[in-house]
C-alpha cells in the first residue's frame, strides 16, 4: 500500500504555518532561538490558549491545521515523537520540588509534564478514541513515531494517521544541554524548537505533497554502519540525500563518512542551517524535503555542496544520532 | 521472560510471592523523600547492590530505572537463549516515562549551578535509558522507546508484534522499566491519588494507589522462528488493541469508553468473543476513578457476571510504565502454572459494580480448579492511553 503525506504544518524558527522559508529563509545568528509563535487566540479558545504550555499550544495548532487541510476530523491513529516531552512544565515542577521541598506543589504542572500529554491532548480535542501512541527516543523520536504509522498504513491496518514531532527548548534546558555538549557548541547551528504535524494516508489527496516509500531505523551502538539490510531497497534511484549536518566537525563527519559509503556521488541537502538543532528536527528535514518534492524545486540554501538544477523524483532523508542510531525515510514525488 | 519488582528478582521469586499471597508493598526504604507516610512497592535492592549483581563499576553513571531494566533483561535473554551468537535482527522496545529522572531530581541544582554531575544530564531522557540497558548486552539492531505513562510497556508489546509481522525484526524483546522517583511520587500526591494504607483495588473502601517499581520483558517471535531455534514458547499473544479514552489528561471517563474499546478491539483482533476469556487481569490501581471506570467497562463488555477479575497492584504496587510487562509476565506465569493471581486486600464490593474481584486465602483458593486458557490484561495510562493484551496457552 502506498503512503502519502497529504498535509504538513510547522511552527519552528522559520515563518510559522507558512512556506515563506522556501524563498526567504530567516538566517538566525544566535546560538539559541525559540520558535516563532502565532497568535494562538486565533486558533484556540482563549481559555485553552491560556491554560496550555508552549509545546501543547503549538502541537494543537499544527495538528488541527494539518487535519483540517486533509479533511480528516478523526485520524485512525495519533502518534507523537518527542525527545523531552513537556520539558517546561517538568522543569517548573522539578525546580519547585528541589528548591522548596515536597509540599505545596501544583498538580497542573505535573499533569501536563508527561510525554504523552501531547497525543492525548490532540485526541481529547478531536474526541478521537483511535490508536494513540507516543515515542520518546531522543534524536530519533520522530522516526519511531513515523515508522509505527508507516507499518500500520503499509499493512492496511489503518487508512490514515496524524504523526507529530514536538519539542520545546527552554532557556534553562538549553543551558543544561549546553553543558552536556549536545547544543550550543562553537560553529554549531542554533538550538531550535519543533512543532510539526503531518497527515499520512493511503489515499492520495489532490494537495498531497509526496509519498513515503520507506522508513527504516538501525541501531549500531556506535559501531560502524554496515550490513544495511532493509535499507538497500531504499537506495535505488535516489536523487538527493537530505542530512542533518549541524556545523560541528566530528558530528558531521559521521554523516559524510556514511554518505560516502552508502550514497557515493548523490548530492547532499541540509536543513538544520535554517531550522536548527534539536531532538525532533528530523521531522523538519522530512518537511523540507516533502516541500521540495511538491514544488519540484530546491532552494539554494538547502544545498550542502554545489547547486544542482537536475530534475528529481526521490529524496532520502538520513538522520543519525550520536553515531548510534541511524534512520532512513524515503520520499518520492 | 524476565522480571524484577517488589516481589523479588526473577520469575521464580515472583511466582512464589504470588502463590503464597505475599505482598511486596511496605514502608519506604530506598527512595529519599519526606513522604514516608506512603507505602510503596520498592525493589529490595540499592543501586549499588544491583550494580554489583550486574558487574558494573561504581564509577559508571547509571540510573535506577536502567539498572532494573538490565536485571530483568538479563533473565529474559538467558531464558530465551538469546545472545550475540544468534545472528538475528533483534529489536528492543522499551517503555519508560521516568527515564533518568531519579538522578535529575537528585542533581538538578548541580545541573543549574555547577559542573559536578554533568554526566547525569545525558542519562535523563527516556531514549538514553533504553540505550544504556541495550548497550549492556550489545545485541540489538533497532531500539524504540515508548512513553505513554502507565500503558508504556503494554504498548511496547503491541509495537513488538507489529514490527515482527512487518518483517523488520526476527525477534523482539519488549517491555518496560520504571523506578519510583520523587518527581512522580509528589506528582501523584498533588493529584491526591496515593493511599496511606496498602492499596485495595476494586474495594469499596479503596483510597488510592501505592507506587511500585520494576522492570519486565517478554521475547516475541514467530512460531517458525521458535521452531528453528529449538525453543518452546510460553504462550501466544493472540490479540491486542490500543485506544484512547479522549476524556481528560489524568482521569478516566465514568463509562470507561477507552477501556471498553481497548478490551473489545483486542477481542476482535484475537478473533474471540467475551466467553473465551478465562481471567481478566485488570489495571485496577485502587483509585476511586480507575476501578469504577474500568469496572463499568468490564460490565459493559462481559455483562454482570464477568470471568474472574483481579488486580495484582496490591502485590507489586503500581509499577507505572513497567506495569504492562510486569503483568504480562505474571499472566504467563498464571497460564504456565494454572492459577489466578488473587486480588489482595479485598473485603467489600463496590456498590456500583455487580461483581467482586477474585480473592481468597491460599487454602480457599487451593480447592478451586479453574481452567485458565486465555487471559485479557489491561494497562491504562494518563491521557487515556488504554491498551489491552490477550495471552493464550499454546
Amino acid at each position: 500500500m502506498s503512503v502519502y503525506i497529504n498535509s504538513i504544518q510547522q511552527i519552528s524558527a522559520q515563518q510559522p504555518l507558512s512556506e515563506d522559508w522556501f524563498n526567504e529563509p530567516i538566517m538566525h545568528t544566535e546560538a539559541y532561538n525559540r520558535a516563532i509563535d502565532v497568535d494562538y487566540k486565533q486558533y484556540l479558545a482563549p481559555n485553552v490558549a491560556r491554560r496550555l504550555g508552549k509545546i501543547l499550544k503549538r502541537a494543537l495548532v499544527v495538528s488541527k491545521k494539518a487535519m483540517e487541510e486533509s479533511g480528516v476530523a478523526q485520524p485512525e491513529a495519533i502518534i507523537t515523537g518527542t525527545g523531552l516531552g513537556c520539558i517546561e512544565n517538568t522543569e517548573i515542577f522539578l525546580e519547585k520540588l528541589v528548591r522548596e521541598g515536597e509540599e505545596l506543589l501544583n498538580p497542573t504542572y505535573f499533569m501536563q509534564s508527561t510525554h504523552n500529554t501531547i497525543s492525548s491532548l490532540i485526541a481529547i480535542d478531536a474526541k478521537c478514541h483511535s490508536y494513540n501512541n507516543t515515542y520518546a527516543h531522543s534524536g530519533i523520536s520522530f522516526e519511531c513515531a513515523l515508522q509505527d504509522a508507516f507499518i500500520q498504513l503499509e499493512t492496511g491496518k489503518i487508512k490514515n494517521a496524524l504523526v507529530g514531532a514536538h519539542d520545546e527548548m527552554t532557556p534553562v534546558y538549553f543551558g543544561i544541554l549546553k553543558k552536556s555538549g549536545y547544543l550550543g557548541k562553537a560553529n554549531q547551528h542554533f538550538a531550535g524548537e519543533t512543532a510539526v504535524a503531518m497527515m499520512l494516508s493511503t489515499k492520495k489527496s489532490e494537495r498531497a505533497l509526496c509519498s513515503i516509500d520507506g522508513v527504516e531505523k538501525m541501531y549500531t551502538g556506535g559501531k560502524e554502519l554496515e550490513g544495511v539490510r532493509g535499507v538497500k531497497k531504499l537506495l535505488s534511484d535516489v536523487d538527493y540525500v537530505m542530512i542533518g549536518t549541524n556545523g560541528v566537525d566530528e558530528h558531521d563527519a559521521v554523516y559524510f563518512d556514511n554518505c560516502a559509503q552508502l550514497f557515493s556521488g548523490i548530492p547532499l541537502l541540509q536543513y538544520k542551517n535554517i531550522f536548527g538543532e534539536g531532538y525532533t528536527m528530523p521531522a523538519l528535514g522530512v518537511y523540507a524535503a516533502a516541500t521540495c518534492l511538491h514544488k519540484g524545486e530546491i532552494p539554494n540554501h538547502l544545498f550542502l555542496g554545489e547547486k544542482n538544477t537536475k530534475k528529481f523524483r526521490k529524496i532520502l532523508c538520513y538522520n543519525q544520532f550520536e553515531g548510534k542510531n541511524h534512520t532512513f525515510v524515503l520520499l518520492s514525488r | 521472560m524476565g522480571i524484577v519488582s517488589a516481589l523479588g528478582n526473577g520469575v521464580n521469586e515472583t511466582l512464589q510471592a504470588l502463590q503464597t499471597h505475599t505482598s511486596g508493598v511496605g514502608a519506604l526504604r530506598y527512595l529519599q523523600t519526606s513522604h514516608t507516610e506512603f507505602p510503596v512497592g520498592e525493589v529490595k535492592m540499592t543501586n549499588e547492590e544491583m550494580m554489583n549483581l550486574l558487574g558494573i563499576a561504581e564509577t559508571v553513571p547509571t540510573t535506577r530505572t536502567s539498572l532494573m531494566g538490565m536485571l530483568a533483561l538479563k533473565e529474559t535473554l538467558e531464558q530465551a537463549r538469546l545472545n550475540s551468537t544468534n545472528q538475528l535482527r533483534i529489536a528492543f522496545i522499551n517503555g519508560t516515562t521516568v527515564g533518568g529522572m531519579d538522578k535529575s531530581e537528585q542533581f538538578y541544582l548541580d545541573f543549574l549551578e555547577n559542573n559536578t554531575h554533568n554526566e547525569y544530564i545525558s542519562t535523563h531522557d527516556c531514549g538514553a535509558c533504553s540505550e544504556m540497558i541495550a548497550d549492556y548486552f550489545g545485541i540489538f539492531s533497532q531500539i524504540d522507546t515508548i512513553s505513554t505513562a502507565c500503558s508504556s510497556a503494554a504498548n511496547a508489546i503491541v509495537l513488538g508484534a507489529e514490527l515482527l509481522k512487518s518483517g523488520r525484526a526476527d525477534i523482539v524483546v519488549a517491555g518496560g522499566c520504571e523506578c519510583i522517583s520523587k518527581f512522580h511520587l509528589n506528582g501523584f500526591n498533588t493529584l491526591m491519588i496515593l493511599d496511606r494504607e496498602p492499596c485495595r483495588p476494586f474495594d469499596a473502601t479503596r483510597a488510592g494507589l501505592n507506587l511500585g517499581e520494576g522492570a519486565a520483558y517478554v521475547v516475541l517471535e514467530s512460531e517458525e522462528s521458535a521452531q528453528k531455534r529449538g525453543v518452546t514458547p510460553l504462550s501466544t499473544l493472540l490479540g491486542y488493541a490500543n485506544t484512547c479514552d479522549a476524556f481528560h489528561q489524568t482521569a478516566s471517563s465514568p463509562e470507561g469508553e477507552g477501556a471498553y474499546l481497548a478490551m473489545k478491539k483486542a477481542l476482535e483482533n484475537a478473533g474471540l468473543t467475551p466467553e473465551h476469556i478465562d481471567y481478566i487481569n485488570a489495571h485496577g490501581t485502587g483509585t476511586q476513578n480507575n476501578d469504577a471506570s474500568e469496572g463499568t467497562a468490564i460490565v459493559r463488555l462481559f455483562g454482570e457476571t464477568p470471568p474472574p477479575v483481579s488486580s495484582i497492584k496490591a502485590f507489586t504496587g503500581h509499577t507505572t510504565s513497567a506495569a504492562g510487562s510486569v503483568e504480562a509476565v505474571i499472566c504467563n506465569l498464571a497460564l504456565q502454572h494454572n492459577f489466578i493471581p488473587v486480588n489482595l486486600n479485598f473485603s467489600t464490593r463496590i456498590a456500583e459494580l455487580p461483581f467482586e474481584p477474585y480473592y481468597g486465602s491460599p487454602s480457599q483458593i487451593a480447592s478451586r480448579t479453574l481452567p485458565i486458557k486465555t487471559i485479557l490484561s489491561n494497562s491504562f495510562g494518563f491521557g487515556g492511553n488504554d491498551t489491552s493484551l490477550i495471552f493464550s496457552k499454546l
